[in-house]
């Protein structure tokens, strides 16, 4: 019960020591799988994080990087607060993405002021309302969401590579992708050289929006309440499946808005497959973060950094960048210690019972 | 009806897999920790299968490894989930993660290659003709000649609904999955129960993986398994846990996947649409299943 209530401040900081610790733990795992197979761990660090923060075009990559991971953490983070346990943030980013660069490519007339709001709008909907059904068939149902999420992951993936391949193909293209969207519809970047863009902005917006829902408003409260105790909170007359509806959503609208930061920002087109498990990722940030939107905000700048350091370190010690994943799956595990002593273990009791 | 016993064919080739890890996903949905592992432990099971078939020269040996390095770590996966308390989902993602991180590191790493390793050096797992049925003329052409796996997959649906249905031990690891507590009372030793069911498990999970990598051919991909793991789950889902019927789930889903190339050669209907409905169809029948234990409920 140490991430809930109004936290004392020594609890705060056994959340930041706990986070400092797992995250030490991954970084030796990491160096005990380059020892191993022969590489020189110090060697493939030092080039990771001078890469990854060396310079300001350096931290703007790394910046640029954590962008939608600070979307998806929060998506993970503010459902599993609700003690609802959504994995298909990923299928949400897809379709939130197609639905941005559709709407991008479509109003080519409009000005930048109303087309970006608009395909952001658009995204946030259509990712909102693709997480909602999964939302809908737990509350209303009780059909288990962590497996219909999953599910539906995968179908969100292949319809949108169906929609790039077929409807929405661009000809000529080698790989399956949509038109690109206006350039009025492209978000400004900041310096020439990188892709960082105004994207970044938005999320930090996101996580101050989230904050602020958390902590100040009833639906954060009723959240936060059916989280800790569903059978309480539903005695204590609340809404418990509205509120589970309504956080699905909210959580698939920030997926859907990941999704079209990256159109918008990054490529300017709908690519198939194009998220390397953004979504995924964003799972193991809100573990790492237990599920505070500011701690999403920095451990989903650690990400950045080991993501956009990681090519480099690549390019320069031959340490493959697969490495990240090794330290991601360690980070799980070691976060998922402390947060299965709350209320993981409650949702494990309360499908068995 | 060339096409049809070609479909037919490669129908059974591609479900073994599958029913492999299905077998595996009834037993952990049955004692009620389901395995989301189930992709990685397959995925680590194709890598050791074909580095180690390589290695020694040796496709059995292959096997063995396979099998050994998913009973591994579906024994790491156990200690997180019983006895840390992890939260089974989180562990199991965390395994799916760890398995496509390692094997692209090693594969790159140890040989020096991005993306595939095709060794030459060895022979997939023999294929074995049926003695009479081989000769019978349609039926022959779709049951015999396969891997040695396929077979032994059939054989490990009927004995995977033995041990849970005929056998002391199947029905503790019933009783631990319908009500822990219970079974607790009654004396089950249920960390044993929990454990052997995750590690059995485990086996499968690898022999899937090796039926993968070195069942037909020799290689191994990046991110071989490809959603395989959550396939052979749906058909969990499908058959909500019985063997028998997990594995119908499983030959049907194979189906779509064996018709997904021709038809898509043939007529061009998109090969993505035809990927999706095997997902669409679980999430409804999960769908219906629940209306219906609503509708018992509402009923008494």
């Amino acid at each position: 019960m140490l991430l809930k209530k109004s936290t004392p401040w020594i609890n705060q900081i056994f959340e930041i020591l706990k986070m400092v610790f797992t995250l030490l733990v991954a970084l030796l795992m990491g160096a005990l799988v380059m020892q191993l197979s022969g590489k020189d761990s110090m060697q493939a660090y030092g080039a990771l994080f001078s890469s990854a923060l060396g310079d300001s075009s350096a931290i703007a990559n790394s910046l640029l990087a954590a962008t939608p991971l600070i979307f998806t953490g929060l998506a993970a983070a503010i459902a599993f607060r609700a003690g609802v346990f959504n994995v298909g943030v990923e299928g949400s980013l897809y379709l939130g993405a197609f639905a941005a660069a559709w709407a991008g490519f479509t109003f080519t007339s409009l000005p930048g002021w109303l087309l970006i709001p608009l395909c952001i709008l658009v995204a946030a909907a259509v990712g909102g309302l693709w997480s909602y059904i999964p939302g809908m068939m737990k509350a209303r149902l009780g059909v288990d969401e962590t497996v219909t999420t999953i599910l539906l992951n995968y179908v969100a993936i292949l319809y949108t590579s169906y929609l790039v391949n077929y409807p929405f193909k661009v000809p000529g293209m080698a790989n399956a992708m949509s038109a690109e969207v206006a350039p009025a519809a492209q978000l400004d970047r900041f310096m020439p050289g990188s892709q960082f863009n105004t994207g970044f902005l938005i999320a930090v917006a996101a996580v101050i929006v989230i904050t602020f829902l958390m902590k100040r408003m009833n639906l954060g409260f009723e959240l936060r309440s059916v989280g800790d105790n569903p059978v309480f909170s539903k005695w204590m007359g609340m809404p418990t499946e509205k509120i589970i509806e309504k956080v699905m959503f909210i959580s698939g609208l920030l997926g859907g808005v990941a999704g079209a930061v990256q159109v918008l920002g990054v490529h300017y087109r709908f690519a198939a497959n194009f998220s390397p498990g953004f979504g995924f990722t964003g799972i193991t940030i809100a573990l790492l973060a237990c599920n505070s939107p500011i701690g999403v905000f920095f451990a989903a700048l650690l990400f950045g950094v080991l993501r956009s350091g990681s090519s480099t370190m690549e390019l320069f010690t031959d340490v493959p960048r697969d490495l990240i994943r090794v330290l991601e799956a360690t980070v799980i595990f070691f976060a998922a210690m402390e947060i299965s002593w709350n209320w993981l273990r409650r949702k494990r009791n309360g499908i068995r019972n | 009806m060339e096409f049809v016993i070609n479909v037919l064919y490669s129908t059974l080739r591609v479900s073994t897999p599958l029913i492999l890890a299905a077998m595996a996903g009834a037993l952990s949905k049955q004692v009620n920790l389901l395995n989301i592992a189930l992709e990685g432990l397959m995925l680590f099971g194709a890598f050791a299968g074909v580095v180690f078939a390589a290695q020694f020269s040796n496709t059995w040996l292959g096997l063995l490894a396979a099998v050994l390095l998913a009973l591994a770590l579906s024994a790491v996966f156990a200690l997180f989930v019983i006895d840390l308390h992890v939260n089974l989902i989180v562990a199991g993602l965390a395994i799916n993660i760890l398995a496509l991180g390692l094997t692209a590191y090693l594969l790159t790493v140890v040989f020096n290659t991005r993306g595939a390793f095709i060794p030459d050096n060895v022979q997939p797992l023999p294929v074995w003709d049926i003695p009479i049925i081989k000769d019978v003329p349609v039926l022959g052409r779709i049951l015999s000649g396969h891997g040695v796996l396929v077979y032994f997959s059939w054989l490990m649906v009927f004995m995977t609904s033995l041990l849970l249905y005929k056998t002391p031990f199947g029905l503790h690891l019933r009783a631990v999955g319908k009500h822990k507590e219970a079974a607790l009372t009654a004396g089950i030793a249920v960390r044993r129960v929990e454990y052997a069911s995750i590690l059995l498990g485990g086996i499968l999970a690898g022999l899937a993986g090796a039926q993968l990598s070195i069942g037909d051919l020799t290689l191994f991909t990046d991110n071989m398994t490809n959603g395989r793991g959550f396939i052979a789950l749906a058909a969990v889902f499908f058959g909500n846990g019985a063997p028998g019927l997990t594995a119908v789930g499983c030959l049907l889903f194979g189906m779509f996947e064996a018709l997904q190339f021709r038809v898509q050669v043939m007529s061009g209907f998109s090969p993505q649409l035809l990927q999706m409905l095997p997902y669409l169809i679980v999430v409804i029948i999960l769908v219906l299943i629940s209306v219906r234990k609503k509708i018992q409920r509402q009923a008494l």
